[in-house]
């Protein structure tokens, strides 16, 4: 199957002259989402030669009949007075008629849901408001569903309208259907991404052969939170010619902030602003990164780039609100945050930021609420979940948090941050196994912020454990040094101290003084060290001789003979992202 | 025994047991129902000349209508029609003459509305006047574009129910077109309702329309009240769990809703979603706490305090004793930082509790909780401490009349403050601890009391009687002391009962399935049919170990195991004496002395025996004393000296007479009677007959206890002692019957390999 796709994708022409049928098409219809992403897609690709450009589609005897009445509706469905549309449009027969005909009155039932939300009475009444086209639409094309008259088009409005009325599993049938009627429409693919919930779900369902699919599943992937096959899928993408669509730069750059992988996320969002410096989308993102490599200067920039390009746009707000955050004014990045909400109450990324602004003004209870918001919006949000942990953390409240940490745990198994934080509670809580197990965990999964094995062995130091935390601080050490970056100085100093010790006491003299002598380098352990050293000097005087024992873990070779032990980590991975 | 804290769902808005609703303020909007129901009200107060029964009748209407959902047309004119023929055809009149008019008339009926209250007897503050003035006051807030829709979805309102009513079509069907799928022939109603203002006035079902808010809270409150008290009259908790979510989809931040799916996944032992949901409802509280409570910080401190201790709570109820613990000792830190000492005291009555749970000795901790709760005015604690005192104390032998009287002391208290909660569980706890100390007589009367006591809740939705904890333990007592009297008929209609009452799958029923399986065992083994009293004692373990094996035990002892019989006690012998379960202890001792006596083994089980009633006199269980009297006897009477045997069988007579089983009667009798003869046996030659006599007429009693019970292995017995003693007498023809009545019982029953001799 990937052999045939792979060909089929290296006929780039072919490629080239569908998007720019379905583009035409979807114009027609007034779908500017997908018009905008096939385009998008049409525009990295190669132009072609006046002879090899697609002639537009053929009329039929009805779409000429219709044609009037179509231009007429059309115009005013542009200007957006659907119900006016609707209404010359009510006795076409064409297919393409028909679809306008019914997404007019579709859009004429959302704005008007969306007018009558505003004049709604209490909070209670607020969710009821509905559109009530939806049920109408329902009846008349599920009619022409079985009677097999829809094309790929009305398929995709059927499939939206069975959304909006939450009939999840009917809407799943009639997308993968209308993806088969018509592979290109993207729009279908999206709706279909938001629509399944895991892995088992999407191989269950059987989906078109087209290159399109390539494009879902990578987005699909990146949904699920499989950001390696994800990137997999779209490095194949890029090689394949599509390298210069911004759409898959954008992918890959949130693929790379998913993982933590800033500075390629970085790069890639630097590279997509030259290619198109006046794009707002994703830009939140960007923004993220920004903030966690503390960039004041380059998120300064972007957000007055933006507030010039438009500063009512959700993206907008969120980049002036972390700016203001990084500033530490952390009332106005809330003020922010707050209207990027009211600008799109359904906006993820805004309310988790603003539980973080109002954790920063001690304002736990607020944090409470906007967490709470979005873990609704979102119940898969991982930092909702933990920022919930780290409220009442804060409130001193581990046993209240640990269920918090554990579900953010369940939804990212393996990010180390969640079993760090659950460890500190079991800590907190004297549950030291438990501790013991998040800890070892969390450095298994590859620990980014570096803390794990720190904890572990100083929670071995407190038991009285020494081997297992000598154990530990080796590997810690081994590590940091591996890194070749010097990081916190004080627990490095702290953990060879401990070393030193702890092979004088096994009287390991060699590697004893070793680790003193490592110890000198800090300027918080010189004394020790030295103190240390001389100790040594003056048991080795007395002629004690060095234990041979070697069931003693024995690290400093490595240590002392530089080579490179096994990297665990990536050097990448050293910093810690709090979005 | 009735543990005290079992029945009580803690809540933060509640002092002393009492729970507060949570009212808001104005939180209702009109609907085309709502005009129905105002139209209803006006013709009440302008007719003036109405039947009293009518009035009555339809006064007795208006607050199930204001405060229930949103009915249609049809239902509404129904209920009405019930009430009064009159009055619907006036109200029937006024709302099609506003729905086929205009506008105009609508606004015409809400000007005119004020006046038909100002000069009735509805008052401005009463609850008909605050409602009318609360839709006056929502209609006057719609904007134009409101006003017209609600005009229209009255003219739809109407319509639908016109139109139904001219068809007259069942109830049924107006359900199913209510629903989301769309039939085919659902389109032409379809198209009547494009245009309407709620759903709610379109569908019938009542449990499917959102509700206002004020609606939603009375739908809780009412939920919230009848799980408390009568589980079976609220909704099913999967029905329930519906309403609920549709309610959190129109408003997540109504928290109470939160709150109540905790209660009632609590009810189907969820786990996962009793903790998502209270976790949420406290997360929800901080917010509305934050903002509605006068005192602003202090309240938000207070419920994330009782936040942690709800959370203990609920691992308390699952049994998870080490996570219970670990929350509630961080409720008492967090509540200590913040000097709050009430928090504090729930903290520590819980903490006994769990205490008590893990099995750990407590009453230290119990007794600080009392001073502790006294102290601080906090009646409800302290007396629930000193419940749980008295309960403990109960058990390890304090003296009774210490217990009762502060049983007495603590009730005079819950009557003055109509504490109705802790009457009952008071009243329970004495029906046990009479039963405990083998007084049934008292103990039925206990039982009664509290059976026939009168609810004492404030708000009384028509609930009788309450399904609490209390309630099932002393039906459970109550059911077997019937059984002890061998009234199995009265014994099954109480667990008919008490099935109803606490299906198989609420907290409590785990009472009355063991209670029930008890008697079952005990009947079985009456009988002798031990085939039938195996699957008990499997079923016994399930739901309590040591019954079970304690009920193993007696099953292998009755069919002459006795080696693993005596293994089975030994090891029960241990764990109780670790857990100080005195009475089964004592249980154990009598059945592993009554093993001896299968070895003929007599004198070697006397040491047991006067541990046992050393025990048991230390912890005033008579009944279990007079047990131990007789088997001491018995063994007096195998060892050859019937008369001291006599004595002590004389001396616990009486009250084995009075508060003993219809077994224990009998046995009594029997052996009483085994002592008479042996001692005919070697009285003097004139005192001869008049012993054997006298044993002939206890015999004949016991034979009665005996037949009552149709305990035939016992009348075999008694029939052939009976034959023997007749023989002796030389009463032929009395010999002959009875031995004639031996002979067909020994026919008809398995010959049990155990001789008269040996057994009680």
């Amino acid at each position: 199957m990937a052999a045939t796709r792979s060909s089929e994708l290296g006929d780039l022409v072919q490629i080239k002259k569908q998007l720019i049928s379905i583009i035409a098409q979807c114009k027609e219809r007034g779908l500017v989402h997908s018009v905008k992403w096939a385009s998008e897609l049409a525009f990295s690709l190669e132009t072609l030669p006046l002879n090899e450009i697609p002639p537009p589609p053929e009329l039929t005897e009805e779409d000429a009949q219709d044609l009037d009445a179509f231009c007429l509706a059309k115009s005013y469905f542009d200007l957006k007075e659907y119900d006016r549309a609707a209404y010359f449009l009510r006795g076409c027969r064409s297919q393409k008629a028909y679809f306008l005909y019914m997404y007019s009155r579709y859009l004429s039932g959302e704005k008007k849901k969306d007018d009558e939300t505003v004049d709604s009475l209490g909070p209670l009444e607020k969710g009821q408001v509905r559109n009530e086209a939806l049920r109408e639409l329902r009846v008349e094309l599920s009619k022409k569903h079985s009677a097999g008259e829809l094309d790929g088009f009305a398929l995709y409005l059927y499939g939206v309208v069975l959304r909006k009325l939450d009939l999840l599993k009917e809407a799943v049938e009639i997308f993968v259907a209308a993806t088969h009627a018509l592979p290109l429409h993207w729009g279908s693919w999206l709706e279909l991404c938001n629509l399944i919930t895991n892995i088992e779900m999407l191989k269950s369902l059987s989906l078109p052969d087209c290159w399109v699919r390539d494009f879902f599943t990578a987005h699909m992937y990146t949904e699920l939170q499989m950001i390696k096959e994800a990137l997999q899928k779209y490095h194949s993408l890029m090689e394949a010619g599509f390298a210069k669509s911004t759409y898959i730069i954008s992918q890959i750059a949130v693929a790379y902030h998913n993982i933590r992988d800033i500075d390629q996320a970085l790069y890639l969002f630097n590279e997509l602003r030259e290619q198109d410096p006046f794009r707002i989308e994703n830009m939140d993102t960007f923004s993220n990164l920004l903030y966690v490599r503390s960039m004041k200067p380059e998120l300064s920039y972007l957000a007055h780039n933006l507030v010039e390009i438009d500063k009512y746009r959700v993206e907008t707000c969120c980049v002036i609100g972390n700016y203001y955050s990084l500033r530490s004014q952390h009332e106005k990045a809330a003020l922010y945050f707050q209207r990027a909400l009211k600008l799109n109450p359904r906006c993820l990324g805004a309310w988790t930021l603003m539980g973080h602004e109002y954790m920063e003004m001690k304002n736990t209870s607020a944090a409470i609420q906007a967490y709470r918001h979005a873990i609704e919006v979102n119940k898969r949000d991982y930092r909702a979940w933990y920022g919930l942990g780290q409220t009442y953390e804060i409130l001193k409240m581990p046993f209240y948090s640990l269920y918090y940490y554990r579900k953010a745990h369940q939804l990212r198994a393996n990010d180390s941050r969640m079993l760090v934080a659950l460890g500190e509670c079991y800590e907190k809580l004297s549950q030291q196994v438990e501790a013991k197990k998040c800890y070892w965990r969390a450095y298994s999964v590859g620990d980014v912020e570096r803390m794990a094995l720190l904890k572990l062995a100083k929670l071995h130091e407190q038991l009285n454990e020494s081997d297992d935390a000598a154990q530990c601080y080796i590997i810690y050490i081994k590590d940091i040094f591996s890194c070749g970056e010097q990081l916190e100085h004080a627990e490095v100093s702290n953990a060879l101290r401990y070393l030193g010790q702890y092979y004088f006491k096994n009287r390991l003299y060699d590697e004893a003084s070793l680790c003193a002598q490592r110890c000198c380098d800090y300027n918080d352990a010189r004394e020790e060290g030295k103190a240390l050293l001389r100790q040594i000097s003056a048991v080795r005087e007395q002629g004690e001789p060095s234990s041979t024992d070697l069931s003693l873990p024995c690290v400093f070779n490595p240590l002392s003979n530089n080579t490179t032990p096994v990297r665990r980590v990536s050097p990448l991975d050293l910093s810690s992202i709090t979005p | 025994m009735a543990s005290v804290h079992e029945s009580l769902y803690f809540n933060p808005m509640m002092t002393n047991g009492v729970v507060h609703a949570n009212i808001f303020g104005i939180k209702d909007w009109v609907t085309p129902y709502k005009i129905a129901v105002l139209t209803l009200l006006y013709e009440m107060s302008t007719t003036k000349p109405m039947a009293l029964l009518e009035r009555r009748r339809l006064n007795k209407l208006i607050l199930p209508l204001q405060q229930g959902a949103d009915l249609t047309l049809e239902q509404f004119v129904k209920i009405v029609e019930e009430c009064s023929l009159r009055m619907v055809n006036a109200v029937k009149l006024r709302i099609f003459l506003m729905a086929d008019g205009e506008l105009q008339d609508m606004e015409h009926f809400f000007t005119i509305l004020p006046n038909a209250f100002s000069d009735s007897e509805a008052f401005k503050t009463s609850v008909v006047g605050l409602f009318m003035r609360q839709m006056l006051l929502a209609y006057n807030k719609l904007s134009f574009s409101q006003v017209y829709k609600l005009y229209k979805s009255l003219q739809q309102y109407c319509h639908l129910g016109n139109q139904l009513e001219l068809s007259a079509l069942p109830s049924e069907d107006m359900e199913l077109t209510s629903n989301e799928d769309p039939s085919a022939d659902r389109i032409d109603k379809d198209e009547l309702d494009t245009t309407s203002l709620h759903q709610s006035e379109l569908r019938s079902d009542e449990t499917q329309g959102p509700l206002s808010q004020k609606q939603a809270e009375y739908f809780l409150a009412r939920q919230a009240y009848l799980l408390k008290n009568d589980e079976n009259k609220a909704m099913s908790p999967a029905k329930l769990q519906d309403e609920l979510n549709n309610i959190l989809k129109f408003n997540p931040d109504f928290a109470e809703a939160h709150y109540l799916s905790y209660l009632n996944s609590m009810r189907v032992q969820d786990i996962f979603i009793s903790t998502h949901s209270l976790l949420h409802y406290f997360d929800r509280l901080f917010i509305s706490g934050g903002e509605g409570k006068s005192n602003g910080d202090e309240g938000y401190g207070r419920s994330l305090r009782y936040a942690v201790l709800n959370l203990a709570t609920l691992h308390c109820r699952f049994g998870h004793y080490q996570q219970a613990d670990l929350a509630l000792q961080e409720a008492i830190r967090i509540a200590q930082e913040a000097n709050d000492h009430v928090c504090l005291q729930h903290c520590l009555s819980w903490l006994y509790t769990l205490e008590q749970m893990k099995g750990s000795d407590s009453v230290v901790l119990t007794e600080d909780s009392v001073k502790i709760a006294a102290h601080f005015c906090l009646p409800y604690l302290a007396s629930l401490g000193i419940q749980s005192l008295v309960q403990q104390g109960a058990k390890q032998g304090m003296p009774a009349n210490k217990l009762l009287d502060a049983l007495r002391g603590t009730d005079i208290m819950h009557w003055k403050q109509s504490l109705s909660e802790l009457i009952e569980i008071s009243l329970a706890q004495t029906t046990s601890i009479w039963r405990m100390y083998g007084k049934s007589t008292m103990a039925r009367q206990q039982a009664q009391l509290l059976l026939n006591m009168n609810s004492l809740e404030p708000v009384n939705f028509s609930v009788q009687q309450n399904n609490t904890e209390a309630f099932a333990v002393t039906l459970c007592h109550l059911s077997e002391l019937h059984a002890e009297q061998g009234l199995y008929a009265v014994v099954a209609d109480i667990m008919k009962h008490l099935k109803q009452q606490f299906p198989p799958h609420t907290q409590h029923a785990k009472l009355w399935m063991l209670c029930d399986l008890k008697i079952q065992f005990e009947k079985a083994m009456n009988d002798g049919k031990y085939h039938l009293a195996e699957p008990h004692v499997t079923a016994i373990s399930a739901l309590n170990s040591t019954e079970g094996l304690y009920r193993k035990a007696q099953l292998l002892k009755a069919l002459n195991q006795t080696s693993e019989a005596s293994k089975i006690l030994q090891q029960l012998q241990q764990q109780c004496e670790k857990s100080k379960n005195t009475e089964m202890i004592i249980r154990v001792m009598l059945a592993s002395a009554e093993l001896h006596w299968d070895s003929s083994g007599f004198a070697s089980g006397l040491p047991l025996l006067l541990q046992a009633l050393a025990l048991s006199r230390q912890h005033n269980l008579q009944s279990l004393t007079s047990e131990t009297v007789l088997h001491l006897a018995f063994t007096q009477l195998m060892l050859g000296i019937p008369e001291q045997a006599l004595a002590l069988v004389q001396d616990v007579l009486e009250s084995v007479l009075a508060h003993g089983s219809l077994i224990d009667k009998g046995r009594a009798l029997l052996l009483a009677a085994r002592c008479q003869m042996t001692l005919a046996g070697t009285a003097a030659q004139k005192h001869r007959l008049t012993a054997l006599e006298q044993a002939v007429h206890t015999l004949e009693e016991a034979a009665v206890y005996f037949s009552r019970l149709d305990c035939k292995e016992r009348m075999r017995d008694i029939h052939y002692l009976q034959a023997r003693l007749h023989h002796t007498l030389g009463n032929v023809s009395q010999r002959n019957k009875y031995a004639m009545l031996f002979r067909l019982l020994d026919q008809e029953l398995p010959s049990s390999g155990m001789t008269v001799v040996n057994r009680l």
